[in-house]
């Protein structure tokens, strides 16, 4: 069987709990990550940097009632990227 | 959540992507709020320009629908202020958003088209089956089998209204609005406080 090696970017559990739900959403609020995940901000905010810098997701920052506000939305290079690291968890778990 | 150096199975994995789908499906925000007011808006004219015509005769009593903009104009507002301190945008969300966008754009079509060839008999039938539509879809959309219900009773009573006196019709459109968004609207504030 051919084994697929799994994302090293998307292998890691607070990555891979954003990117789960921000398949699921149109876009999600910073806070809204940092609730669902009981991620430390500090923690939520390196890596969501990592997954953007990956290319997976897009940050758009700006400000609602004078407050600032983190949007997070996956692009298709993270929808890809998703759907390959399921696709190789399969295969391990395949066997 | 720990972070993120700690080491993950695939079975660990598949366990995380999950339960984080579920989380975020289970972040419910239809409280039924806009479906009690219209609702209950709906039923108040269609009694109140019900008795002012069968029981006084008094043909003004029909303005009593401008009261529909008051409650569009509140909407505005509330869909406005939802928008501020909402954390996430759906999929589901948005097409729900322009379904009923399709609706008010027909509803507004029929009545004028209906006005302009003084055919207003038809406009209460036509109401019941665009009342379906919206509600029927939003039901499907969120997987609320209410509003389902709801829709097929619109277009039921739709089928029914031809057979009815026109006067009687209005009734027909208060029925309608009693099981499409009152009732409705009723299960979906509940199960908001269920779910969140």
């Amino acid at each position: 069987m051919d084994f697929k090696e799994l994302d090293p970017i998307l292998h890691s559990q607070l990555r891979l709990a954003v990117m789960s739900l921000l398949i699921s959403v149109k876009e999600a609020e910073f806070t809204f990550l940092k609730e669902k995940t009981n991620a430390t901000a500090g923690n939520l905010s390196v890596q969501i940097n990592k997954l953007k810098d990956a290319g997976y997701i897009d940050i758009i920052k700006q400000f609602n009632n004078n407050y600032p506000q983190t949007i997070c939305k996956i692009n298709d290079a993270g929808i890809a990227a998703f759907e390959n690291y399921v696709k190789a968890l399969k295969s391990y778990m395949s066997l | 959540m720990e972070a993120e150096e700690k080491f993950m199975t695939e079975t660990e994995s598949l366990q995380l992507i999950t339960s984080m789908i579920n989380k975020a499906k289970n972040n419910f925000s239809e409280r039924g709020l806009l479906y009690l007011i219209w609702g209950w808006v709906i039923l108040f004219c269609c009694i109140i320009d019900f008795s002012g015509i069968y029981f006084f005769k008094y043909e003004p009593i029909h303005f009593v629908w401008l009261l529909l903009y008051v409650i569009l104009i509140f909407q505005i507002f509330y869909i406005r202020k939802q928008k501020k301190v909402r954390t996430t945008k759906t999929y589901t969300g948005e097409i729900n958003a322009f379904v009923w966008i399709t609706f008010t754009i027909c509803l507004v079509l029929v009545i004028f088209i209906c006005n302009i060839f003084k055919q207003y008999q038809l406009i209460d039938p036509l109401l019941l089956m665009l009342y379906g539509m919206p509600t029927f879809l939003s039901g499907i959309i969120i997987k609320f089998k209410p509003l389902v219900i709801g829709g097929i009773c619109c277009w039921a009573l739709a089928v029914v209204s031809p057979f009815i006196n026109v006067e009687f019709q209005v009734l027909l459109l208060g029925c309608a609005v009693i099981a499409a968004w009152i009732i409705p609207g009723y299960l979906l504030k509940q199960r908001f406080k269920n779910e969140n």
